[in-house]
């Protein structure tokens, strides 16, 4: 069945390929928006990007349908001449926010809509007292997996002949991240048309106008200690106790991701029982990617160490962090405050 | 315990006329051709990589090879001998392993054994983390299976069916169960819409049939909110999912003053709540998810490129086969996969317990002369605790 979506519709949700498609119709080329008719239009696209940028954020407000929708490509061109990726993953997350907002106010059978159009989704509307949608377990757990907080977890979750139960605003957050992918894809694979003298006086004054980059260097680990589940090996190895397989593989992996020498890895070792330094070397090289299949191996999340039974969380010095590898690290992130506000912190 | 020459050509032997007898049962997995094979020699040498395009491929393989243990990707590639990075990785039968030795049995304490590797001093039951007579801790430890620890085994598959049916709706033609051979049971699950799930939710999975990471919260209650206002989220034992397995286990519950039989399982639920706290009953609920939840091996699940060993062969540690499940609840490993024959065998038997196989006991034996059935011979000389006297 074919979904049709109104004009508003494609004002709000102008990453659609509907909203596409109507352009297509309009028969319009980047040259016509030279003319004064489209002054309007511009000034939205410079608006959206400029909003983007500094606030992290895009105005919903519709004034007329059209402005929306001519305005959305033309800013995914601007911000894709500014050549900065950074500026790039910004403003998508900014239009997915806008887009989050709207999601927020819709009847479910145009979020439903959005969903199977946008990026080819089953959703089921259900009648139920907590929940709104079911979606299949495939379907939910490709996206789920990107979050951390414990309700997306799939045991926390009701589950029932292969669909997962959600609720409304749960469903628009797993969209969301979606939204976001499509419009940075969509930039990523643009390619920019000769662009006409008003438009580059835009993309000047924008680029001119921009933040600082966040700087990119991570600090240098030396930790003063080690996370939790790292001294728990540790122990384990010191008191000459048996340390599980992945154990091992945790140790090796943590210690050559912060830095340490193949060598001083192995001398961790030697106490453990049955310890060959030739089969202790190898696989350590192996995990350091220069033997085998020359692959160097991350240290594991602390979502997969929850798994193996190998997480011994500190609630406050292991809080934020989602990989062992971050522990005693001082967040980095430029501006951090504020994207968290509107990103919150269960998406990694 | 390192296998002498003579007892490695016998075991060769033995499986290689299995293999000859029994060609026409050796079936190739589905998609065959989109999977890799490996094999362990008896003198433990590993090979991977290896692909086969027919049953009869396979057939000649088993015969001329008679290796130690065959196994088969779950995973389906586009070249499956070329080396891991290379090979293109299309998806993964969703792949389960279950057991004994990771489930807790009192039976264990009764024919597990270790033995200290410096002094060889041994005793029965859990290995200690050092030898108490030499302080070594190079410990090798001897399971051994019972019809005991085998039925707990037998359940928690039962369990997991139940998970991929109900949970998953996964159709029951998709789901296939097999005893492993030696001392557990492989459920794998083919040709589902889950083939193309990557590492991370298979670790969903994994933690969702295991009940690991499993919140309070998601059960409705909250701390520090009023009963009226958790009321209504409580789960009822009618509802899907592990919600509906605690609320079953409720229901069933007993807890020594509640006598309100005729009120809800949500009245129970908070009536306990009330009286044991949240801390307490955060443990309770641990407790619960612990024993409604299957002990599979983690690793195994989420490994997408997992070799698994291939159904109808022999393994090599015992002798048994890896043999399909149709009926699980009536079929008995110890009876159903020993499947060699009755051939008397002179054997020296460094030591055994008392074991079960095959509806008869043997041992136990020490350092012995003994002549017994092939089956049973070999399940011996698998564990690498007897020696081959005379051969056929």
């Amino acid at each position: 069945m074919e979904i049709e979506f109104g004009l508003e519709d494609l004002a709000k949700y102008p990453f659609l390929k509907e909203a596409g498609d109507y352009i297509k119709c309009l028969s319009l080329s980047i040259d016509d928006l030279k003319q004064e008719d489209y002054q309007r239009v511009l000034e939205r696209a410079k608006h959206r990007v400029i909003e983007a940028i500094q606030k992290n954020f895009i105005s919903t407000e519709i004034e007329e349908p059209n402005l929306e929708i001519l305005s959305f490509p033309l800013a995914l061109i601007i911000v894709k001449a500014i050549g900065i990726d950074y500026f790039m993953h910004r403003y998508s997350l900014a239009e997915s926010l806008r887009a989050e907002k709207l999601l927020e106010k819709e009847k479910k059978i145009i979020i439903s809509n959005i969903f199977k159009s946008a990026f080819n989704v089953n959703t089921i509307i259900i009648e139920h007292d907590f929940f709104d949608f079911k979606m299949s377990l495939i379907d939910y757990l490709l996206r789920a997996t990107h979050f951390h907080k414990p309700e997306w977890k799939l045991v926390n979750r009701v589950v029932e002949k292969g669909f997962v139960y959600v609720k409304t605003h749960e469903l628009i957050r797993l969209m969301r991240e979606e939204i976001r992918k499509i419009i940075y894809e969509r930039m990523k694979s643009l390619s920019l048309p000769k662009i006409p003298e008003n438009i580059k006086e835009i993309i000047d004054e924008i680029s001119k106008a921009l933040p600082s980059l966040p700087s990119k260097e991570l600090q240098k680990t030396t930790p003063e200690m080690f996370p939790p589940c790292v001294m728990h090996v540790l122990d384990l190895l010191q008191k000459g106790q048996n340390v599980p397989h992945y154990g091992r593989f945790l140790l090796t992996s943590y210690l050559l991701g912060i830095g340490k020498s193949i060598d001083e890895v192995i001398n961790i070792y030697p106490k453990a029982p049955d310890f060959s330094e030739r089969l202790t070397r190898y696989q350590v090289e192996h995990i350091a990617g220069i033997r085998g299949g020359r692959k160097r191996y991350k240290t594991p999340s602390c979502r997969t160490l929850i798994t193996h039974g190998l997480c011994f969380k500190d609630e406050t010095l292991c809080d934020k962090i989602k990989n062992p590898i971050q522990f005693g690290r001082k967040p980095v992130i430029f501006k951090k405050k504020k994207i968290d506000e509107h990103n919150s912190d269960d998406y990694g | 315990m390192i296998m002498d020459d003579k007892t490695i050509e016998f075991l060769k032997q033995t499986f290689r006329e299995f293999y000859y007898k029994n060609s026409s049962k050796i079936t190739a997995p589905i998609r065959m051709n989109e999977r890799e094979f490996g094999y362990m020699s008896f003198n433990k040498v590993m090979v991977r990589h290896l692909s086969f395009r027919t049953d009869g491929e396979l057939r000649v393989f088993l015969i001329r090879e008679s290796p130690h243990s065959v196994y088969y990707s779950c995973a389906y590639y586009y070249e499956p001998t070329l080396p891991m990075g290379e090979k293109g990785w299309k998806g993964a039968d969703l792949i389960f392993d279950i057991d004994a030795d990771s489930i807790p049995t009192r039976c264990k304490d009764e024919h597990d054994i270790w033995v200290c590797k410096d002094c060889k001093f041994m005793d029965k039951g859990k290995r200690p983390e050092t030898c108490p007579k030499c302080a070594s801790t190079r410990i090798e430890e001897e399971s051994w299976f019972c019809p005991l620890c085998l039925n707990a085994t037998k359940n928690e598959a039962i369990k997991l069916v139940d998970f991929l049916l109900e949970d998953f709706g996964i159709p029951k033609d998709k789901i296939k169960v097999y005893f492993s051979g030696s001392r557990g049971y492989h459920v794998t699950v083919e040709e589902s819409s889950l083939e193309g799930l990557d590492q991370l939710a298979r670790n969903e999975i994994s933690d969702y049939i295991s009940g690991t990471g499993f919140s309070i919260e998601s059960l409705g209650i909250s701390k520090g909110a009023s009963y009226d206002d958790m009321y209504g989220f409580l789960p009822l034992a009618n509802e899907p999912g592990w919600r509906g397995r605690i609320a079953s286990f409720f229901t069933e519950f007993e807890f020594e003053s509640y006598e309100l039989i005729d009120k809800d399982v949500r009245d129970k639920i908070l009536y306990i709540y009330g009286k044991i706290g949240y801390k307490s009953f955060e443990e309770l609920i641990k407790k619960i998810v612990n024993d409604l939840g299957v002990k599979i091996d983690v690793m195994v699940t989420t490994d997408i490129h997992r070799i698994f060993r291939l159904p109808n062969t022999l393994h090599g540690n015992t002798g048994m086969l890896k043999k399909k499940c149709d009926d699980l609840t009536s079929f008995d490993p110890l009876i159903d996969a020993v499947v060699l024959s009755d051939e008397p065998v002179k054997l020296f038997v460094y030591r055994a317990p008392k074991f079960n196989l095959k509806g008869d006991f043997f041992g136990p034996y020490h350092s012995e002369e003994v002549t017994l059935p092939l089956m049973v011979a070999v399940y011996l000389l698998g564990k690498g605790l007897a020696k081959v006297i005379n051969s056929y």
